[in-house]
């Protein structure tokens, strides 16, 4: 066997395509694996121009591609990750993906003939698999940091990654001198609630007032759940009075809110405690113990009301 | 920094090498960008793993960075790291040569660093009587990338996440700046301990030839 | 009669691809410089035919050496011999009095034909 005979074997057998086009974009020779997924007869394809046999392609963009190749005489590479494939071809894992054509790796080289590129050479690879597990992977890392961020069952921010835009949120203030208001939101006589009617009516309770209070909130504010029944707002770019107004609105939507678990009407009430950035404050927590300070004040003179920090008791009207 | 183990005879010869090929790299980019690309004058260093991410963040505030791996014969091998700064990717696509909606911003990134590097290697490589092939590049990281899954805020990051298996590496950086897009790179080259070896091979045999 | 010749650039490596493939007849009398300054040293000393001149150099770099030649109205013939090959630099070099410009690595018959043109060869 010659070496020939050895190449032409191999690239007859090999399962990446080998596409061999001139510098007028003709198709001069590809291999089996081509002829097979692209499902045309070898002798209708070859002399033929690639855009022909190959409408699919982006010709604009695949001209200029090619022009890199022949021009800086430089290999040049296409990735499935930017353009799941080129050429529309079947691929061998039809049943268990769900994948119509081939995701495709392509590799355009320059053939060189009297030092000058004479023709190009595209090879593509079958990378259908790779795209099918990378996908599901980024599907499973896109849920898992869903989950650090979202609470469970009220499908609110969780805890930490609250803070986390907390912390953020004060830094930006802090540095441009903006305002920052905090709301800290506790439903009140949650434990008899719980103790009365079962914990799941308490679950059923916490997300219906998550949902309620959210609602409410304008978008570029972030809420989350504290901690048991407790909640918080961070409302950016809000003073005292906006973030009060705010509170005692979602206070009597709450009150007036009446929520329906099985046959039993609930109706619940909450204490609220608000807080803006003062000079003082130099970390976020303090921002959080004055809130929660002021969210005592109303828990301790008697529940569903709004209160301020620096111990002023707020009241409408 | 850490000092060169070549000679100074060496060094001589590698940066002539170099600065010849950036020359002429900045030849062709020219003809084919059709916009004069100037290629910044180089600096040569060793540097060790562990001190990898420091150096390259001192240089560079990264917002996307591409790596694509190079290898010759005689045993020459390294990858290159492109590296781009907020606001570089605003006309890429006009740079390029394609309309913008043709192609991703991402897929824009990457294919110039494609061009940058594998253009500059290839004269390289035909200074030295050697010829390059190259992996796929890939983006290693991106700061507006659509599917980030990753919370990296910075390539320092993404290198201070890696283990490698090597000590020290020779890197050298290259500045590329295209004066009519006001955009600018750097591409670092970093060669293993291995292939410093071989790199010096080369460079002696040349020296023997003069 | 044999020219002399200046060749001037800091890196060792390029002098010697210079030297290499000099014809004889600019072979028998060469100086080196490693930077503008000695060059300009040089020139000033001595009665120098040919410079070849690289243009990025520690000191005084080649538009350097050419601006003071320039001012001491010194009679040489300089080829430029450069990686640098930006457009504005070399109508800068020719502008300053430059033969030539000539691209690195240069070739045996790039420079033959050069030396041609300006009668020295």
């Amino acid at each position: 066997m010659s070496v020939n005979q050895f190449c032409n074997t191999i690239s007859e057998q090999l399962n990446t395509g080998i596409l061999i086009l001139d510098i007028e974009f003709n198709i001069v020779e590809w291999n089996r694996f081509l002829e097979i997924h692209a499902h045309k007869e070898t002798s209708e394809v070859i002399g033929k121009n690639v855009f022909t046999v190959f409408p699919e392609l982006p010709k604009r963009w695949f001209e200029r591609k090619l022009s890199s190749v022949i021009q800086l005489n430089t290999q040049s590479f296409c990735s499935w990750e930017q353009r799941h494939h080129l050429f529309e071809l079947s691929h061998t894992r039809p049943i268990t993906t769900d994948s119509h054509f081939m995701a495709q790796n392509c590799t355009f080289l320059p053939i060189e003939s009297d030092s000058k590129v004479s023709h190009i050479s595209i090879l593509i690879e079958d990378v259908t698999d790779v795209c099918h597990y990378q996908s599901k992977l980024n599907k499973a890392l896109e849920e898992l940091s869903k989950a650090n961020r979202i609470d469970g069952l009220t499908q609110v921010f969780n805890r930490k990654h609250w803070e986390e835009c907390l912390d953020k949120e004060f830094s930006r203030a802090r540095r441009y001198d903006h305002g920052l208001a905090l709301i800290m939101f506790d439903l009140d006589h949650f434990k008899r609630l719980n103790d009365t009617y079962g914990h799941q009516c308490g679950d059923a309770v916490l997300i219906e007032t998550a949902q309620k209070i959210k609602s409410l909130l304008r978008l570029c504010d972030q809420f989350g759940r504290y901690g048991g029944e407790e909640f918080a707002a961070i409302l950016p770019e809000t003073d005292l009075v906006g973030a009060t107004d705010v509170a005692e609105r979602i206070r009597k939507e709450i009150e007036k809110s009446v929520i329906k678990y099985q046959d039993k009407t609930i109706q619940i009430s909450s204490s609220v405690g608000v807080a803006t950035i003062s000079k003082n404050n130099k970390r976020y927590e303090d921002l959080i113990s004055n809130a929660d300070v002021a969210l005592y004040e109303a828990k301790a003179s008697g529940r569903n009301k709004v209160c301020v920090a620096n111990n002023i008791e707020y009241t409408l009207e | 920094m850490n000092k060169l183990n070549f000679t100074e005879d060496q060094q001589d010869c590698l940066q002539e090498i170099i600065n010849v090929a950036m020359g002429q790299a900045s030849d062709q980019l020219a003809r084919y960008l059709d916009t004069f690309v100037y290629l910044k004058v180089p600096s040569i260093e060793q540097v060790s793993s562990k001190y990898l991410s420091d150096t390259i963040n001192s240089e560079a505030q990264s917002v996307a960075v591409v790596s694509q791996g190079f290898f010759g014969y005689e045993g020459i091998r390294g990858e290159a790291l492109l590296m781009y700064q907020p606001k570089d990717s605003d006309r890429l696509a006009d740079l390029l040569g394609y309309e913008p909606d043709e192609l991703s911003v991402e897929e824009q990134i990457i294919d110039l660093s494609s061009i940058l590097t594998t253009t500059f290697l290839n004269v390289f490589a035909s200074q030295i009587n050697n010829q390059m092939s190259y992996s796929a590049p890939r983006l290693l990281f991106s700061s507006n990338s659509e599917n980030k899954t990753s919370s990296q805020s910075s390539i320092s990051e993404h290198i201070e996440h890696q283990s490698f298996n090597w000590d020290v590496a020779l890197k050298v950086k290259i500045t590329y700046q295209v004066t009519d897009y006001s955009f600018n790179c750097d591409m670092v080259l970093l060669i293993p301990e291995s292939a410093i070896i071989n790199i010096a091979a080369v460079i002696d045999r040349i020296l023997e030839e003069y | 009669m044999s020219l002399s010749v200046l060749i001037c650039d800091d890196s060792n490596m390029a002098r010697k691809q210079v030297l290499r493939i000099l014809p004889e007849a600019l072979a028998d009398n060469v100086q080196l410089a490693t930077n503008g300054a000695e060059a300009l040293e040089v020139l000033n000393s001595q009665n120098i035919d040919v410079l070849f001149l690289d243009l990025t150099m520690p000191v005084v770099d080649g538009v350097g050496v050419l601006q003071g030649i320039k001012e001491a109205g010194i009679t040489v013939k300089v080829f430029v011999i450069s990686a640098d090959i930006q457009p504005e630099m070399q109508t800068k070099v020719l502008d300053l009095g430059a033969k030539a410009f000539l691209r690195k690595p240069v070739q045996l018959d790039v420079l033959n034909s050069h030396l041609e043109q300006h009668g020295l060869l």
